[in-house]
């Protein structure tokens, strides 16, 4: 009895705490009353990987063909990846705080932790000796870095204060290289469906000698792979979409900002793939106000790194698509993506529907979880072949192609 | 049934023993119990519980995401399928019926509390817990008081950040009712 009247008391002190509602967490944000007892939750990597041999690695498909074997394990959550000069691949780490160096000779791979410590360090890019990395508040670069991997030393800021309130949010960056010598990145929503502040829900560039920042496209709720098209230099980037509205609403997006174009809003919080209204935000708008995407990709489907294929070893039929690797959906009761899939571009800069090109990873679209492994970045090396990283094992897949005998590709 | 439990760890020890890993189960159970079930209310079941879950908070704890007097130093020399294989055993170890007792009031105050804070959205509906994230069904009642504190506090790292997102709305009374809710509640 006594508890009881000191739990009655306690509460009724607590009243005025309550009335102003914490808000819910990120990822929960957004999610109305009927879906309230939903049991759809975000999956998290094997922080300290898998081994390929306890894998179904043998169901990985690609087109004729195509052969897909295991490139590299033994890289904890496995995410963006960049090439050096002298063929060092660096990957990188969203949840873990180490980018990675994957040497190879004699077709054994050895890997190294080059940087430690750093926040959320998704980014990395490499161009002329330098390594680029982007972690949640600041872009570093590590000149000569392949020249020192036992010690790169503290590098040096490009710029910082990219993250100056340190709260919850989709603030990892993905980095590119522009053709202007710009290092681009997203700095995404800090909610799943909220009012972004300044410089948020945003793609931006910086100069890496001057630090001057510039905004490239706004209304991006979180952009997490980027590429340029080596004709037209216009940036294509994916766009991941708001939870929360259902298995089928809304697309996550494919979109394109032609070189030198004014800077384009594409719509978030208000509007989502370039027709649809949000339920809340999106009262007494129209999204005729709203640059629209270039293609719409799957709901949930979660796409992540992108690259032009320009290769010298895939046929004629993939040169200059864009392959996208799609990280699957949590929000959706019936999964879909843990794939790769490409996209054709028209001379006319018009994207078609993605279609499949490597896939396998999901076993049951109704399982929880539905996959043994998830895709997150793409990188075509200097051979033409394909590296595709996935951070839920730790492991990198190499694409390759071979023209059947006694055909031309 | 609690003899058949011993038998099978005798003979997993045996196959560890056997085997010389460097991961030895047996040095954990100093500390977390017979099997992974602990009888200390301050030191968390490992028994039963998923192994991604146990693999990554190995993982936190060498790279110092989390931090413990004890743990720090037993998980630093720890290589990743070291870490894999004692995730594995203690995953397959039979968890033990809780010791705590729930306060009557608390196992119906506790279950609607789960129900309103979406805890049973991750951890499933019976608590039991599910890749990267813990059984809470019978877990150690002053390690799990501790530990919701610690989430509240902003202090406690977990890998993606939900719980400590998850948390900030729940009250700290209602913290109190969850721990002593969860810590009795038998998992099958």
């Amino acid at each position: 009895m006594k508890t009881l009247i000191a739990v009655a008391v306690t509460a009724a002190l607590a009243l005025p705490a309550q009335a102003q509602q914490t808000p819910a967490p990120s990822w929960q944000q957004g999610k109305p009353a009927a879906q309230s007892e939903s049991t759809l939750h975000p999956f998290a990597p094997h922080m300290t990987g898998r081994s390929a041999k306890d894998l179904p690695v043998s169901s990985l498909k690609v087109p004729a063909g195509f052969k897909v074997e295991v490139w590299a394990e033994g890289i904890p959550e496995a995410r963006s990846m960049a090439l050096g000069d002298k063929g060092t691949l660096f990957v990188s780490n969203r949840n873990a705080k180490n980018v990675y160096a994957v040497l190879s000779s004699g077709g054994k791979r050895e890997v190294k932790t080059v940087l430690t410590g750093q926040d959320s360090p998704n980014g990395i890019v490499f161009r002329k000796g330098t390594l680029y990395v982007a972690e949640r508040g600041k872009i570093t670069r590590y000149d000569g870095i392949e020249g020192k991997l036992d010690s790169p030393g503290p590098g040096k800021v490009v710029i910082e204060n990219l993250d100056p309130h340190r709260a919850a949010g989709h603030f990892w960056k993905y980095l590119a290289m522009g053709p202007d010598g710009k290092l681009y990145f997203n700095i995404g929503a800090p909610g799943n469906i909220v009012l972004p502040s300044y410089m948020e829900a945003s793609i931006m560039r910086v100069d890496p000698n001057k630090g001057t920042l510039e905004t490239v496209a706004i209304g991006v709720r979180n952009s997490v792979g980027m590429d340029f098209d080596p004709k037209t230099k216009d940036l294509w980037f994916t766009n991941h979409a708001r939870d929360w509205l259902g298995d089928d609403s809304p697309n996550d997006t494919l979109h394109r900002v032609a070189a030198k174009s004014p800077v384009p809003h594409f719509g978030y919080p208000f509007c989502h793939q370039g027709n649809t209204l949000d339920p809340e935000y999106g009262k007494n708008r129209s999204c005729g106000e709203f640059a629209k995407p270039s293609q719409l990709l799957g709901t949930h489907i979660a796409p992540l790194g992108m690259k032009f294929y320009n290769g010298k070893m895939f046929p004629a039929e993939y040169q200059g698509n864009i392959f996208i690797a799609m990280h699957g959906s949590w929000n959706r009761t019936v999964k879909q993506g843990y794939n790769v899939m490409r996209v054709k571009v028209d001379e006319n800069g018009k994207a078609s529907k993605p279609m499949p090109f490597l896939t396998g990873f999901m076993t049951d679209e109704k399982a929880d979880p539905p996959m043994w492994g998830r895709p997150v970045d793409i990188l075509v090396m200097r051979d033409g072949s394909m590296l595709v990283s996935d951070d839920y094992n730790g492991i990198i897949y190499r694409v390759s192609y071979a023209a059947p005998a006694g055909k031309k590709k | 049934m609690r003899r058949t439990g011993n038998a099978t760890a005798l003979a997993v020890a045996f196959f560890f023993s056997a085997a010389a890993f460097a991961a030895d189960p047996n040095l954990c159970a100093a500390c977390h119990g017979e099997n992974g079930n602990s009888a200390n209310p301050a030191v968390p079941s490992l028994a039963q519980q998923p192994a991604q879950f146990i693999a990554t908070s190995l993982f936190m704890f060498r790279e110092g995401n989390r931090k413990d007097d004890q743990m720090t130093p037993m998980a630093k020399p720890l290589k990743n399928p070291e870490m894999n294989e004692l995730a594995a055993y203690f995953s397959k170890q039979k968890a033990a019926a809780p010791s705590h007792k729930s306060k009557p009031e608390s196992v119906e105050a506790g279950a609607g509390l789960a129900k309103k804070y979406n805890c049973s959205q991750c951890h499933g509906p019976r608590m039991l817990g599910q890749q990267h994230i813990p059984r809470i069904a019978g877990q150690q009642y002053e390690y799990l008081r501790t530990q919701l504190r610690a989430f509240k506090a902003q202090t406690r790292a977990d890998i993606d950040g939900n719980m400590t997102a998850a948390i900030q709305a729940v009250p700290v009374q209602d913290l109190e009712t969850l721990a002593d809710y969860l810590a009795g509640l038998g998992g099958e």
